[in-house]
């Protein structure tokens, strides 16, 4: 407790630029997580509805697609992808890439990177959103399709909104999971908060204090926390304004995305 | 086609062990997430304000940290402050710990999901509060947690290939796979045979469950 608490062993964050240079590295874990979540989320969506689709063998190659995803760990995804990926695609990326992100971002690892998370993470939203659909009763689509709506009215406008509204703290929660995620491309040598952390608690660097490995994860630890802790108050508050709103049920869980999907498929 | 059995075949000894390393880790890792996740769930249920919230930053705390800052706090963070902790053990707790803070989660919502009817008539039936908890609440909780808990073991075989990624570098499935793949050069034959090992646990953990579910159902 001593150690912990020592002045001495958090002189670190106060001398020179070192906590800025932690948040710059939060901030690319942060840039990953978004770019991630938002082709995630909608790739997930296009999965589910190839799921559910009724074209006969295209909901089953795609239920294997998303199996396969989701069932193997995504450092294993990542290392194998900053290995395997052809050379062509990674300078694609570097030359694509947009000029506003930082320069940890332009590099064609963080093309293997994404592409994980978002290989990984799509196939576990989809089969969330697969799971809040078919948990809706089946009378609203037939209704739908009773008045006349074509199969894209009956989604757009019946199904989709009542469907994924129930989702929504799975989808957040799973969101979550991806956000801390994001420190996993370090092992892959991508420039963000662990390896950040890692320059501190080496050599002297700022200031010339060396930084203790202990502390410095700590206040790692803290800004995830933070974030995440903002994240899932967003989401109950999204779940409370929408019963209210709607008095739609919504399926309650708890930090266990997988679970819904288990538990809701059966 | 045969790249692919020579590379099972001749470094089956770094595959197997790996696969035997990752069982091992993650049986431990099992054992500590069940025992402190109960502990924080009954904390999450006590009676007083203060044990509750005591649970409630234990998961919160667990639950939003990535687990690879967990691995690299407990082994290097603490070897740096003095305490000689080994491979397994900051391994071990890492995981564990992390994964318990789900399982209290689980096992939380499990005792909620007991109707409260069954509380009141088994407390006017006269048991006391420890009977109802132990006769009543526990046995029923118990079994709707058990596919949840099967997901959160799946979730946790996955997880456990970050420990052999991570600075502890202990040589799991997915380490050792590495390395023969550093050793042939052959990519997709090593990352391809250590998908298959942890497709080969999730499997086993996805069976075992749906059996102890079935065994454990009442007939209504």
């Amino acid at each position: 407790m001593g150690y912990l608490f020592d002045p001495d062993n958090w002189e670190w964050l106060i001398t020179g630029r070192n906590a800025r240079f932690v948040l710059e590295g939060f901030l690319v874990n942060l840039q990953i997580a978004l770019i991630a979540m938002f082709f995630s989320l909608v790739l997930g969506l296009g999965l589910a509805l190839l799921r559910l689709s009724r074209v006969r063998g295209v909901g089953a190659a795609t239920g294997l697609w998303t199996d396969l995803w989701r069932n193997l760990p995504l450092i294993l995804v990542i290392l194998y992808l900053a290995i395997a990926l052809p050379v062509t695609w990674r300078e694609a990326y570097e030359d694509h890439a947009p000029g506003f992100l930082p320069e940890a971002l332009q590099t064609g690892r963080v093309f293997a990177a994404l592409l994980a998370l978002v290989l990984y993470n799509s196939a576990v939203l989809a089969e969330i959103m697969r799971a809040g659909i078919q948990s809706l009763d089946r009378g609203q689509g037939e209704a739908a399709a009773a008045l006349g709506m074509s199969y894209a009215q009956r989604m757009r406008l019946v199904i989709l909104p009542q469907g994924l509204r129930r989702m929504v703290p799975a989808t957040i929660s799973q969101l979550i999971t991806l956000n801390k995620d994001t420190t996993l491309v370090s092992i892959i040598g991508i420039q963000e908060v662990m390896r950040h952390g890692r320059i501190l608690t080496g050599n002297n660097f700022f200031g010339g204090v060396q930084a203790p490995v202990l502390q410095v994860l700590i206040f790692v630890g803290i800004l995830f926390i933070v974030v995440n802790l903002l994240l899932s108050r967003l989401s109950r508050r999204l779940e409370i304004r929408e019963r209210e709103r709607t008095g739609t049920t919504i399926e309650p869980v708890s930090g266990l995305e997988d679970q819904v999907t288990t538990a809701t498929a059966r | 086609m045969s790249d692919l059995l020579n590379v099972l075949t001749e470094h089956s000894d770094e595959i197997g062990g790996g696969l035997w390393v990752t069982f091992r880790l993650v049986a431990a890792a099992f054992a500590i997430a069940l025992v402190v996740g109960t502990v924080v769930a009954a904390l999450r249920i006590a009676p007083s304000v203060w044990l509750r919230r005591l649970g409630g930053v234990y998961v919160e705390t667990f639950r939003n940290i990535p687990l690879l800052v967990l691995l690299t706090l407990s082994y290097a963070g603490l070897r740096r402050a003095g305490v000689e902790i080994g491979q397994w053990s900051a391994g071990i707790a890492s995981l564990g710990l992390y994964t318990a803070a789900y399982v209290a989660e689980v096992l939380r919502s499990g005792v909620f999901a007991v109707s409260k009817g069954q509380i009141e008539a088994s407390l006017s039936l006269g048991f006391s509060y420890r009977e109802t908890l132990r006769r009543i609440v526990l046995p029923q909780a118990f079994r709707t947690v058990i596919p949840p808990l099967g997901s959160i073991t799946i979730a946790m075989i996955k997880n456990s290939a970050i420990v052999g990624a991570s600075i502890i570098a202990l040589n799991d499935l997915l380490k050792n796979a590495r390395i023969v793949q550093a050793q042939t050069f052959k990519v997709e034959e090593s990352f391809l045979w250590a998908a298959v090992g942890y497709l080969l646990l999730t499997g086993a953990v996805t069976i075992a469950f749906r059996m102890l579910e079935r065994r454990l159902a009442i007939s209504r």
